[in-house]
C-alpha cells in the first residue's frame, strides 16, 4: 500500500519518460498523479487517529549485515504531507501545459520528484529515508537546468544542488554516525529504537550539526538561503509547485521527525535547541524585509516563503505541542498558498510580459476573476483569520511565547510585515490611484496623459476556465483549513514514534 | 628460519596428484593460463583476415570458463592454500577471480569493435588482456610476498605494451613510456620492502609473517623501512597522491579499451595486494602504514577531486577521479575487520561497473581518426542517442555517489567502516571533497545534454553497447539489491580475518 505511494509515480515517470510516445505523456502523467492521490486519499480516509506507532506499515529487511531495512510507515504527521504531495503534483501536471517544452521529459521528472519525496515522508528507516532524500535531488536538478528560465538556469541548478549536497552529504556522516553511536550500541538504522536511546550530549551536539545543516538548507532557514534567490527565479512556474509547495517541507519534516526525537539534549559547547529559534525568528524578519524590497513578483513570493518557513522551524523547536501541531498544519497551509502564489503570478507574468511588480498596475478591471481570486490568497498568505495561514501562525506562536516570550513578540513581526509586502504587491498590481487609472479596455485613445510607455501591455485576457480549476481546490482546502483546522490536528495523536515532548 | 623455508621445497615430493589439486585451487588462473596459451598457437595457424575474431571468441569462452570455475569453486565455500602456501584458493581469491574474469570479458567486448575501428593488430590486443588478467588474478590468490612480486611485473608489462599499442600516436607512446618508467620504479621500490620484511620477519609466507610480526617489532627499522617503500610502491599501483601523477597521462594516452580495463583492474589488483600484504600480514604494525596510507588517502580524495574539476578531456577526468575514489577505497583498508575489508571488496565491484560503463561509452564514439574524449564530444549525446545519455548520466551519477545507485552503498560501506573504526575526520574529509566530485561529474552530464546544433552521425557498434548496458543495468540493480555483492564481500573478507 505504501509502496505504491512512491512507487506509482516512479512508474509512471519510467513510462512517461522511456517507454510512451510523446503524445501520451500528459495523460499517462496526469493518470499516475491522479491514481496516487486517489491513494493517498484512501489512505488518510481509511487512516485511524487515536492509534500508537505507524500505519499501514511495511517491513522488508533490506541488509541484514548493517541492519538496513525497508520500512515504511504512516502516521498523523506524514499522511498530511504526502496527501499534499499527491495533490500538488496532479496540479502541477495540469498546470504544465502547451508552453512547457519537451513536455514528457518534464512531467516525467516532476512524478520522479513525487516519488521521491513520498518516500521521505514514509520513511520509517534512517538510511532508507537518505536515499530518498538524495534522490529527490536528482529530478530537481534536471529540471531546474533543463527547463529553467533566463539564461543562468544552469549556474543556478548547479548551485543548488552544491548547497543541498554540502549539508545531505555531511548528514550521510551524521547517518553513520547516528548508526555506530545511538541505539544503546544496538548498530541500527530503525527510527523508533533510535529515538528511544540517544546518543550522549556531546555526540548528540555533533551530529544535530550534521543533521541540521542538511535540513536546514533544504528548509531553507536563514542564513542557509543562499541558492533559494537563483533557484526560485529560474524554476519555471509548474515545477515551483511542487519545488516551493513540498520540498522545503520535507527539510522541516526531517526537523521535527529526526533532528528533535534524535537528539534531544544537543548540548556541547552551547545547547543547538536555543540556537535554531532564535535562527527561525531572524529568517522571519529577513524574509519578510527581502521581501519588501523584491521588485520581480516571483522573488518576493520566494523571499516571504523564507519567512513563512521560519514560523515553521520556530514552531518545530518551541519544544511543545501547540508549537509543533502548529508547525505542521503550517507546512500543509504554505504548501497549499505558495502554489497558488507562484501560479497566479506566472499568470500575470505571461499576460503582461513581465515580472516586474512595479511596470504594471490597474489590471483589477482587466481581469476581475483573476483580482478576485488572488485577493483571497493574499489575505490567506498574510494570515486572516478564517482562512488557513491564521490558525497554524497563531498555534506556532503560542507554543513560542510558552518557550520563550522574547521570541514570540519578534516573530510577530513577521506578521505585521506579511500584510505590507502581500497587500503592496496585491495594491500595485490590480489598482492604481486614482487619476492614474490605465485606459478601460477597449480604449485605445489617450495615452499621452498616462505613463503607458513604462507600464507593461496588458493583454485582456482573463483567468481561463481551466486556470481557475486548477486553483479551485487549494481555494477550497484554504478555506476549509481555515474554519476547520482540527481536521489536521485530530490525527496528529497518532505518532509512528513519540517526540520528546509527548503528543496528546 | 631461513633454512626452515629452504628445507620445504626439496622435501617434498611434489606428486601429479599435488599438482591437479594445486592447480584445483587456482582453477580459474589455470583457466585463463590456458586460454592464452591456446589463442597464441590459433594465432600462428588461422589465416590473418580470421585471426583477430577467433582470438577474441577463444578470450571470452576462456573468460567465461574462468568465471564458472570461480562460481564453482566458490558455492564450494572457497578452497585453502596451495603450492607450499605460495597461493591460496581462499574466498578472497575467487572473489577477486570473478571480478577479473568479468572484467576481461567486457574488455574484449569493447575492444574487439575499437581495436577493428582503429586498425590495430587485433589478437595481439587480447593477448595482452588475458596477460594482464592473469596478474591481476594472481595478485588475489598470493599469499608470498614472492607471489605478489609475480602478480605484479605480469599484469605491469603486459599493460605497459598496451598502452603503447598505438603506434602511430605520439601520445600512447608517452603513455607507454612513462608507465614503463614510473611503473619499473614502483616496482623497484616494492621489491625492496620486500626484502627488508623478508630480513626482518625471515619468511616471505604472508601469514607466517602476520605470526611473526607483532607490535613489538614496531621499532625495528628494517621493518619499518620495508613497510614504507611497500607501501609507496602501492600507493603508485593505486595512483593515489602524492604519488598519481603519471595517471592523467597514461590514461589519456593509452588506447581506450587499456585505460577502461586499467583504471578498474590495476586498481583493483594493487587493493587486493594492499590488503593482503598490509591487512592481513601486517596487523602487527598497523599504526605504521595506517599513519602512510591515511596520509596517502586524504591527499588522494583531496588533490583528485580538485584537479578533476580543471580537465577538459573525460579521460583525464576520469583519471582524476579514479584518483580520489582510490582515496575513499583506502577509507575501507584503514577501517579494516570485516566491515572494513569487506567494504573496500563491495566498492571494487561497483567501481568495475560505474567506471569501466563510463570508458566503454567513450569507445562508442570512436573514429577512425582517433578517439574523441574532450568534454566538447559529448555536447548532445543525450539528444542523438538518448540510451547512451541516459546511461552516461546514470555511471556519473553513481560515480557521484547519488542513492538509490551502486556507489551510494558502496560510500555508505566504507564509511561506516571508517566511522565505526575511529577515522571519522577522513570520512569528513571524504564527504567535503565528494561534493567537489559532484560538479565534475555533473559537467560530464550537462554536456551529454547540451543543445547542438547539427547532429553527427553515430553508429553504434554492437559490443560496446552490450558492455555500456549490462555495466549500467548492474548499476543499478546493484543499488536496489546491494545485499548480494555486500554479502559477497564478507564472505571475501572472511579469510583475511580469520583467527583473529
Amino acid at each position: 500500500m505504501l509502496t505504491a505511494l512512491w512507487l506509482v509515480p516512479v512508474v509512471g515517470a519510467l513510462l512517461v519518460g522511456v517507454v510512451l510516445p510523446r503524445r501520451l505523456a500528459r495523460p499517462v502523467g496526469l493518470a499516475t498523479a491522479l491514481v496516487t492521490l486517489v491513494l493517498a486519499l484512501a489512505a488518510a480516509v481509511a487512516f485511524q487517529s487515536g492509534h500508537q506507532g505507524y500505519q499501514y506499515e511495511e517491513y522488508v529487511p533490506w541488509i541484514r549485515d548493517y541492519s538496513i531495512a525497508y520500512h515504511l510507515g504512516l502516521d498523523g504527521i506524514s499522511l498530511w504531507l504526502v496527501l499534499l504531495n499527491a495533490l500538488l503534483t496532479v496540479v502541477a501536471i495540469l498546470a504544465a501545459g502547451d508552453r512547457v517544452a519537451r513536455r514528457g521529459g518534464f512531467i516525467a521528472l516532476i512524478l520522479l520528484l513525487e516519488g521521491g519525496m513520498a518516500g521521505v515522508f514514509l520513511a520509517a528507516d534512517l538510511l532508507l529515508f537518505y536515499v530518498f532524500w538524495e534522490a529527490q535531488l536528482i529530478p530537481a536538478y534536471f529540471l531546474l537546468w533543463q527547463w529553467g528560465e533566463g539564461d543562468r538556469a544552469n549556474q543556478a541548478a548547479t548551485k543548488f544542488v552544491l548547497y543541498t549536497l554540502v549539508g545531505s552529504l555531511l548528514a550521510l556522516v551524521a547517518v553513520i554516525g547516528e548508526y555506530v553511536y545511538a541505539g544503546g550500541g544496538a548498530h541500527t538504522f530503525d527510527l523508533a529504537t533510535l529515538a528511544k536511546q540517544p546518543p550522549s550530549p556531546g555526540i548528540q551536539f555533533g551530529l544535530f550539526f550534521l543533521f541540521g545543516l542538511a535540513f536546514a538548507i533544504k528548509v531553507p532557514l536563514f542564513p542557509f538561503h543562499g541558492w533559494l534567490r537563483d533557484a526560485y527565479a529560474a524554476a519555471p512556474v509548474p515545477l515551483l509547485v511542487t519545488f516551493a509547495g513540498v520540498m522545503g517541507k520535507t527539510g522541516a519534516y526531517a526537523m521535527l521527525r529526526i533532528l528533535v526525537p534524535l537528539m534531544p539534549h544537543p548540548v556541547l559547547w552551547w545547547d543547538w535547541n536555543a540556537v535554531v529559534p532564535i535562527l527561525a525568528v531572524l529568517g522571519i524578519a529577513w524574509g519578510a524585509f527581502m521581501a519588501i524590497a523584491q521588485r520581480d513578483m516571483k522573488l518576493l513570493i520566494a523571499y516571504s516563503s523564507v519567512s513563512h518557513m521560519g514560523f515553521i522551524v520556530l514552531g518545530i523547536f518551541a519544544f511543545n505541542q501547540q508549537g509543533q501541531q502548529g508547525a505542521v498544519l503550517q507546512m500543509v497551509n504554505h504548501g497549499i498558498i505558495v502554489p497558488a502564489l507562484f501560479l497566479l503570478v506566472g499568470w500575470i507574468a505571461v499576460r503582461t510580459g513581465t515580472r516586474d511588480r512595479t511596470r504594471m498596475k490597474d489590471l483589477a478591471p482587466r481581469m476581475p476573476v483573476l483580482a478576485g481570486v488572488f485577493m483571497v490568497v493574499t489575505l490567506a498568505a498574510l494570515g486572516l483569520p478564517l482562512l488557513n495561514s491564521f490558525a497554524g501562525e497563531f498555534m506556532t506562536l503560542l507554543g513560542a511565547w510558552q518557550f520563550s516570550p522574547w521570541l514570540a513578540v519578534a516573530g510577530c513581526l513577521g506578521l505585521l510585515l506579511a500584510p505590507v509586502y502581500m497587500l503592496r504587491l496585491y495594491q500595485g498590481l490590480m489598482y492604481a490611484a486614482p487619476g492614474e487609472q490605465l485606459p478601460p479596455p477597449g480604449d485605445h485613445g489617450h495615452h499621452g496623459a498616462h505613463p503607458a510607455a513604462e507600464t507593461a501591455t496588458v493583454a485582456r485576457t482573463d483567468l481561463a476556465g481551466g486556470e481557475l480549476a486548477l486553483l479551485v481546490p487549494l481555494l477550497v482546502l484554504m478555506g476549509l483549513l481555515g474554519l476547520y483546522p482540527y481536521l489536521l490536528t485530530q490525527a496528529m495523536n497518532s505518532l509512528g514514534y513519540p517526540l520528546p515532548v509527548p503528543w496528546r | 628460519m631461513i633454512a626452515t623455508f629452504l628445507a620445504v621445497t626439496p622435501t617434498v615430493s611434489y606428486t601429479f596428484g599435488q599438482a591437479g589439486s594445486d592447480l584445483w585451487q587456482v582453477a580459474p588462473i589455470t583457466a585463463v593460463t590456458a586460454t592464452l596459451l591456446v589463442a597464441m598457437v590459433v594465432d600462428l595457424l588461422l589465416p590473418p583476415r580470421r585471426r583477430g575474431s577467433a582470438v577474441a571468441v577463444i578470450s571470452v569462452v576462456g573468460l567465461v570458463v574462468a568465471l564458472a570455475l570461480a562460481g564453482l569453486r566458490w558455492s564450494q565455500g572457497g578452497g585453502h592454500s596451495a603450492y607450499s602456501g605460495f597461493a591460496t584458493g581462499d574466498s578472497f581469491a575467487i572473489y577477486f577471480e570473478v571480478l577479473f574474469s568479468v572484467l576481461g570479458i567486457l574488455t574484449v567486448i569493447v575492444s574487439h569493435a575499437y581495436v577493428r575501428r582503429r586498425d590495430f593488430l587485433e589478437s595481439e590486443f587480447h593477448v595482452l588482456t588475458l596477460a594482464a588478467v592473469i596478474g591481476m588474478m594472481v595478485l588475489g590468490a598470493a599469499t608470498s610476498l614472492v607471489t605478489v612480486f609475480l602478480g605484479l611485473e605480469t599484469l605491469s608489462i603486459a599493460l605497459y605494451v598496451a598502452c603503447g599499442f598505438a603506434r602511430r600516436d605520439t601520445m600512447s607512446q608517452e603513455a607507454a613510456a612513462k608507465y614503463l618508467l614510473v611503473g619499473g620504479f614502483a616496482s623497484a621500490f616494492v621489491l625492496f620492502g620486500m626484502a627488508l620484511v623478508y630480513g626482518a620477519s625471515g619468511t616471505t609466507l604472508l601469514p607466517e609473517i602476520a605470526r611473526r610480526i607483532g607490535p613489538d617489532q614496531a621499532s625495528n627499522p628494517l621493518l619499518l623501512i620495508g613497510v614504507v617503500l611497500m607501501g609507496v610502491g602501492f600507493a603508485f599501483k593505486i595512483s593515489g597522491a602524492p604519488f598519481h601523477q603519471w595517471t592523467p597521462d597514461v590514461y589519456q594516452g593509452a588506447p581506450l579499451p587499456v585505460t577502461a580495463f586499467m583504471s578498474v583492474g590495476t586498481k583493483a589488483a594493487a587493493f587486493a595486494m594492499i590488503l593482503r600484504v598490509f591487512d592481513y600480514a601486517l596487523p602487527g604494525v598497523g599504526g605504521e602504514w595506517q599513519a602512510l596510507l591515511a596520509f596517502v588517502a586524504a591527499a588522494s580524495m583531496i588533490v583528485g577531486n580538485l584537479m578533476a574539476i580543471a580537465q577538459t578531456s573525460v579521460k583525464r577526468l576520469l583519471a582524476y577521479s579514479g584518483v580520489a575514489q582510490g582515496g575513499y577505497m583506502l577509507v575501507g583498508v584503514l577501517a579494516g575487520g570485516n566491515s572494513g575489508i569487506s567494504a573496500v571488496l563491495f566498492y571494487l565491484f561497483a567501481y568495475l561497473f560505474m567506471n569501466f560503463g563510463a570508458f566503454a561509452i567513450l569507445t562508442v564514439l570512436v573514429t577512425p581518426d582517433g578517439e574523441r574524449d574532450r568534454l566538447e564530444d559529448l555536447d548532445g549525446l543525450g539528444f542523438r542517442h538518448r540510451w547512451l545519455g541516459l546511461l552516461m548520466t546514470v555511471f556519473m551519477l553513481s560515480l557521484a555517489g547519488f542513492p538509490p545507485l551502486v556507489g551510494f552503498f558502496g560510500k555508505l560501506f566504507l564509511f561506516t567502516a571508517g566511522v565505526s573504526s575511529g577515522w571519522t575526520w577522513l570520512v569528513v574529509i571524504a564527504v567535503l571533497t565528494s561534493v567537489l566530485s559532484v560538479a565534475y561529474y555533473l559537467r560530464v552530464v550537462v554536456h551529454v545534454y547540451t543543445p547542438l546544433a547539427e547532429v553527427p552521425e553515430v553508429d553504434r557498434p554492437r559490443g560496446p553497447m552490450v558492455a555500456v548496458t549490462v555495466s549500467a543495468v548492474l548499476a543499478v540493480a546493484l543499488g536496489i539489491v546491494p545485499f548480494v555483492i555486500q554479502g559477497a564481500g564478507v564472505m571475501g573478507a572472511g579469510p583475511l580475518i580469520a583467527g583473529r
